[in-house]
């Protein structure tokens, strides 16, 4: 094995250990799970299809994963554990993976899996899926030596590949019925046929879905409830009431207004967890157009940033829910530069660096004007949004808010750059490769795609840095050139990044088990059990 | 709620029980009537009379003062973040009615909103206006094709839902006070263009019509010259009563986060407040009530008015 | 002119103006949905938080986005000359499918709404107008133009709070209990359970619209000769009320409430966002927030239909009220 993987072993196993251990003692002072059931889950928005293939937001997510599987599972450090494959070996040069699967394993439909679906699933995923083409750009090909192995071949090492195969961000689908047809316009998107330990009942649109327990699941005797309800509430006050009166059991991604949470938390029924969410990784950040005539000079986008306090975006914004994150590698990550300190709140130096770039206040009016805009998914961005034409006002920029429902704003920013700065959130994702190099890397300045390179930034030194890191199998090299990469960023300052939301589940005590993963709820919920 | 622009009258097809609709809603008093010379000072003084007309009135003057007088008692940006967030009212001296989420002075919310809420109400009736009395005046007073078709494009505005008319303009647009208002206007004119023309129908074969015509008027003269004034009346009620749902409307869009980010309007502060609505609940409380009252200085405003200008229409149909 | 003959006028007059009405509402929304930014594609792509060229591509070729608006207009007519109402890219259903499983739900809901607000309209406008200018007639007016000034949100939210979770004596939302399946008489209840704030938030609106004119129109009709010939004859009083002076000042009441059910797509869709319910105007709300054309237009469609059915459902039901309709 090569280095890393020795040490990942030896790291994880001993972690296996003592989890079990803790596990075992939690064990004895709680009961034995209980089984049946319903639990009553918040899917909020409603998403388009149940199967993430080639959907990526969070409820589909949510949804799939708990009839679709991946070849991993993963604990709370994201240190890989079985599901779909029972064990795993990868080449000393990073070129091949080796994944044994699991027997006796069987589609919801009753037929058999083998690695032929497996084979199948990933060259999908390279095809359909959004991150996909990029995730499993080196893969050559995927090939089945037998019924009970597949191998994956690369061109070039991918380092994060093993991260990536959770049953959210990779699932398997059944190649006996995916094989024939548009995958896209698959029935069973909306009706999926999976391994996983709930099968699809029913799907009423705009009120609910049914999942029912899968009998017949390979971890026998799981999954402990007898049926899993999606419940589909569009407004923010109603369920808040729903979690109150017990109508909810189970939320995740922030299911009710953070305002709420400190009167929530203190009924006795309801808890808050914030694990689970290493997969997403949320990032707050404000994007600069780097070719706006004003905003081209570091010393404007400097000022603006000692003109805005990341400590309250970080205690009024996001109610306290969130870690300070002066760069786009957030603090959870073991890539993290925890030498770089947010730029220093300091209004006297915004000023002067302002007067310097040749924008003096003229005569008691502002020195300049700009638009800013945000993303209008949820409420944080716009509340940010506001902050910042009230900082940036004390320092003598008008902005002025423009505020436009979600497509309108993506086709602004992303396809016709008619923008000056924005807010908007991210999800940096369970490797810096996968999800923060596609926001600084000159190659993915591509119109029209969201989530790309919006500021236009171009640093050949940062696109090499990042290039050797996607392929670096030496993890301390990785961590040392992704280093290099944010102190880089941090100056230059295309992108000043504020803070990471942590998000929050919200769930009634009577469910357990309902966070054991980083995977959170994006995990197959297998172990869940109600006490009540 | 029923988001659309309330109608409360329909006239036009010529129905006898619409007619009679009209009529029943412009009020059944056999009051004394006035004679047309001294109109405007008898609607005056009926209004005067009216108590729950006159409570309207002083209500309405109140908002409007507040209005003017925003900047002087509330100086700087209401949207400046001042204090510490989620104050209670009472509990702090120098704001008076508590502080919202990001610590922005609710009093300074309210008495600025009133601004921008009475003229987005205003400006959204006086196009919704516009627009429908210059349909409604064309097509009553030519009839025929004209009318055929002017009709039919009423009709066509009237079938899509107001509401989703007023988010789809403003999502074509951006939301801006302007656009606002705009949408809100081009969603409400049906109501008045189908007055309008149920009045000039029945008051272009008049005699004084008549008198115009053979002096030789031209055609724009006697529309705007003289039957418009006359046909008035519904229209002024219809004013008052659009500008309360105008108000409506917007905090509807507000609330649903589509309002103009830039200005302070009651309906975008419940917006904001909605999710704190159990633990920060006046926060929804304050400029609702805001809401309320100022509709309701507008609805018995209208009420008023239909009372005091009723008995001349009656007279005159 | 018999009913017979009259109602035969009324159909075929009707027929006659539907189709083009119709179809200019077809185009007119087409293009104005056209003119916003952004189209179904944007949305996925950024609701799933990344995107590539590649399935962006995929995605608006599957959609034949990436046609000339006439073509994709020209598509859409021809899917609709074939009876189809076209295909949702945000929730991958026929739309025809999706407008039908949600139009029973807002039936139920505006239904339910409008049958409330006509009985206490009409209970509250007799009160009114039989102590015409007396306190109880200023109080109870005042209370009305107080109900109809108020947002409906509002009252819904604190609808919420009150009945649903202080009270715990109603569903904070939604239409049915999920999960649970219930069949006959208990599904009705359940049913109705759920309906029932919904219905009364959006009845205050409607109320004070029907007590006012029911005040109006039964002052109105008491003056007349035929009521005076009524009490004269020695009829009982309230069989006066009901049988002479009512059903008279029903007709403005049924001209309002026919306005009232042609706009009950677009009116509810703020009530249905605050309490979750699985209705049209919320799917039309949706939809725009989407831009899932298809399913809009839709119900764009669906909505003026519904305002022509509900236009000659009056004219029809006044023709039967009144037989002085000729």
């Amino acid at each position: 094995m090569a280095g890393f993987e020795r040490r990942d072993f030896l790291i994880s196993s001993g972690a296996a250990l003592a989890s079990a251990g803790l596990s075992s003692l939690a064990f004895a002072q709680e009961a034995a799970p209980k089984r049946g059931g319903t639990l009553n889950m918040l899917i909020n928005p409603e998403p388009p299809v149940l199967v993430s293939i080639f959907q990526t937001t969070g409820p589909a997510l949510v949804a799939s994963s708990k009839v679709l599987e991946g070849l991993l599972a993963y604990d709370f450090d994201l240190k890989p554990k079985a599901q779909l494959a029972t064990s795993w070996n990868v080449s000393p040069d990073g070129l091949k993976y080796t994944f044994t699967l699991r027997q006796n394993v069987k589609w919801h439909d009753g037929e058999p899996f083998t690695s032929a679906d497996v084979a199948f699933s990933i060259d999908l995923l390279k095809s359909i899926h959004p991150r996909g083409r990029s995730t499993f750009a080196n893969v050559t090909r995927v090939s089945t030596p037998d019924a009970r192995t597949a191998v994956i071949e690369l061109s070039k090492p991918a380092p994060y590949l093993l991260k990536a195969l959770s049953a959210g961000e990779s699932p398997i689908v059944p190649k006996h019925l995916y094989a024939n047809g548009d995958p896209l316009t698959n029935p069973h998107n909306n009706a999926p046929i999976g391994t996983g330990p709930f099968r699809f009942k029913s799907w009423t649109r705009g009120a609910s879905i049914v999942y029912e327990r899968n009998p017949d699941y390979w971890d026998a005797g799981k999954p402990y409830i007898d049926s899993l309800v999606f419940k589909v509430i569009p407004d923010a006050a109603a369920r808040s009431a729903a979690f109150e009166t017990g109508a909810l059991d189970l939320g995740g991604e922030n299911p009710v207004p953070l305002s709420d949470l400190p009167r929530l938390t203190q009924l006795p029924q309801l808890a808050v967890e914030t694990r689970g969410y290493r997969f997403l990784e949320p990032l707050s950040e404000i994007d600069f157009n780097l070719d706006h005539p004003i905003l081209k000079d570091v010393r404007v986008r400097q000022a603006i940033a000692h003109a805005i306090n990341p400590q309250i975006v970080q205690k009024t914004i996001a109610y306290g829910y969130a870690d300070i994150s002066p760069t786009p590698i957030t603090p959870a990550s073991p890539y993290h530069d925890a030498k770089l300190a947010p730029y220093a709140f300091d209004i006297a130096n915004a000023e002067k660096l302002l007067d310097v770039a040749g924008y003096p206040r003229k005569d008691g009016g502002p020195r300049f004007q700009l638009t800013h805009d945000f993303l209008p998914y949820g409420d944080m961005y716009r509340r940010q949004a506001d902050y910042v034409k009230s900082a940036l006002a004390r320092v003598g920029i008008d902005v002025t808010v423009r505020s436009q429902d979600l497509p309108s704003f993506l086709k602004r920013v992303y396809a016709d750059r008619q923008f000056d700065f924005t807010s908007i959130g991210v999800n940096t994702l369970f490797d810096p490769s996968v999800g923060v190099q596609r926001l600084y890397w000159s190659k993915n300045i591509r119109p029209g795609v969201p989530f790309s390179n919006a500021p236009h930034y171009s640093n050949a030194q940062v696109d090499t840095l990042l290039e050797s890191a996607s392929i670096e199998t030496d993890e301390k090299k990785r961590v040392a050139l992704y280093q290099q990469f944010q102190q880089i960023v941090y100056r230059d300052l295309p992108i000043l990044n504020l803070v990471a939301p942590r998000m929050v589940t919200l769930a009634n005590r009577r469910v357990r088990n309902h966070t054991v993963s980083a995977q959170g709820l994006e995990g197959n919920l297998a172990d869940v059990w109600l006490s009540a | 709620m029923a988001s659309d622009s309330p109608e409360l009258a329909s006239s036009g097809h010529g129905s006898a029980w619409r007619r009679q609709l009209a009529g029943a809603l412009f009020g059944a008093r056999r009051a004394q009537t006035a004679p047309y010379a001294r109109a405007s000072r008898g609607v005056w003084r009926a209004l005067l009379r009216n108590p729950s007309a006159l409570a309207g009135i002083v209500l309405l003057t109140a908002f409007i003062a507040l209005a003017l007088c925003a900047p002087h008692f509330f100086p700087g940006d209401p949207l400046d973040m001042v204090a510490a967030p989620f104050e209670w009212p009472g509990s702090d001296p120098l704001y008076r009615l508590g502080t919202d989420s990001l610590g922005r002075d609710v009093a300074a919310g309210i008495a600025h909103g009133t601004r921008v809420s009475l003229l987005i109400g205003a400006s959204a009736a006086g196009i919704g206006l516009v627009i429908g009395t210059l349909v409604g005046a064309i097509g009553g007073f030519f009839g025929g094709v004209i009318d055929d078709l002017l009709v039919r494009v009423t009709e066509l505005f009237q079938t899509v839902p107001s509401f989703l008319l007023v988010i789809v303009i403003v999502a074509i647009g951006r939301p801006s006070v302007t656009v606002i208002a705009l949408a809100i206007g081009i969603a409400s004119w049906p109501t008045v263009a189908r007055i309008v023309r149920a009045e000039f129908r029945t008051l272009r074969s008049s005699d004084f019509v008549l008198a115009a015509r053979s002096q030789g008027f031209s055609d724009a003269r006697i529309i705007f010259g003289e039957i418009l004034p006359n046909a008035l009346p519904p229209v002024i009620v219809t004013a008052s009563v659009m500008v309360a749902s105008a108000i409506l409307i917007e905090s509807s869009l507000s609330f649903l986060g589509m309002g103009d980010p830039n200005v302070v309007t009651w309906g975008g502060m419940i917006g904001a407040g909605r999710d704190s609505l159990r633990t920060a609940w006046y926060l929804t409380a304050v400029p609702g009530a805001a809401i309320v009252l100022a509709v309701l200085a507008l609805n018995l405003l209208g009420d008023g008015l239909n009372d005091a200008l009723n008995p001349r229409m009656r007279e005159r149909s | 002119m018999n009913r017979r003959t009259r109602f035969a006028a009324i159909a075929r007059r009707t027929a006659w103006q539907a189709l083009p009405t119709m179809l200019a509402i077809v185009v007119l929304n087409f293009f104005l949905l056209k003119l916003m930014p952004g189209d179904a594609a944007d949305v996925l792509a950024g609701e799933a938080g990344s995107a590539t060229v590649e399935t962006l591509q995929a995605l608006r070729a599957k959609f034949g986005l990436d046609q000339p608006v006439l073509h994709q207009l020209g598509a859409y007519l021809s899917h609709l000359a074939h009876g189809s109402l076209g295909y949702s890219p945000r929730y991958d259903a026929p739309v025809m499918q999706l407008i039908l499983s949600r139009l029973p739900n807002t039936l139920l809901l505006m239904g339910t709404a409008l049958s409330l607000a006509i009985v206490a309209g009409i209970v509250l406008g007799a009160v009114m107008a039989h102590w015409a200018g007396k306190w109880p007639d200023r109080v109870l007016s005042v209370l009305a133009l107080l109900l109809y000034s108020t947002p409906g949100f509002w009252i819904g939210l604190l609808a919420i709070v009150l009945f649903s979770v202080h009270l715990g004596w109603l569903p904070s939302g939604g239409d049915i209990t999920v999960g649970a399946s219930l069949h006959g008489f208990a599904y009705a209840a359940d049913v109705a359970k759920h309906v029932l704030l919904p219905a009364v938030t959006l009845a205050t609106f409607f109320v004070a619209i029907y007590a006012r004119l029911t005040r109006a129109a039964m002052l109105e009709v008491k003056r007349q000769d035929f009521v005076r010939t009524a009490h004269a004859k020695g009829l009982h009083p309230l069989r006066v009320t009901v049988r002479h002076v009512l059903r008279n000042a029903l007709m403005p009441l049924t001209t309002m409430v026919g306005i009232h059910f042609g706009t009950l797509l677009g009116g509810a869709a703020v009530t249905e966002t605050v309490f979750s319910w699985p209705g049209l105007g919320r799917l039309a709300l949706d939809a725009v927030m989407a831009r899932d054309f298809s399913v809009l237009l839709g119900v764009l469609l669906l909505s003026s239909l519904l305002v022509i059915v509900a236009n000659v459902a009056v004219d029809l039901l006044q023709a039967w009220l009144d037989p002085r309709i000729v």
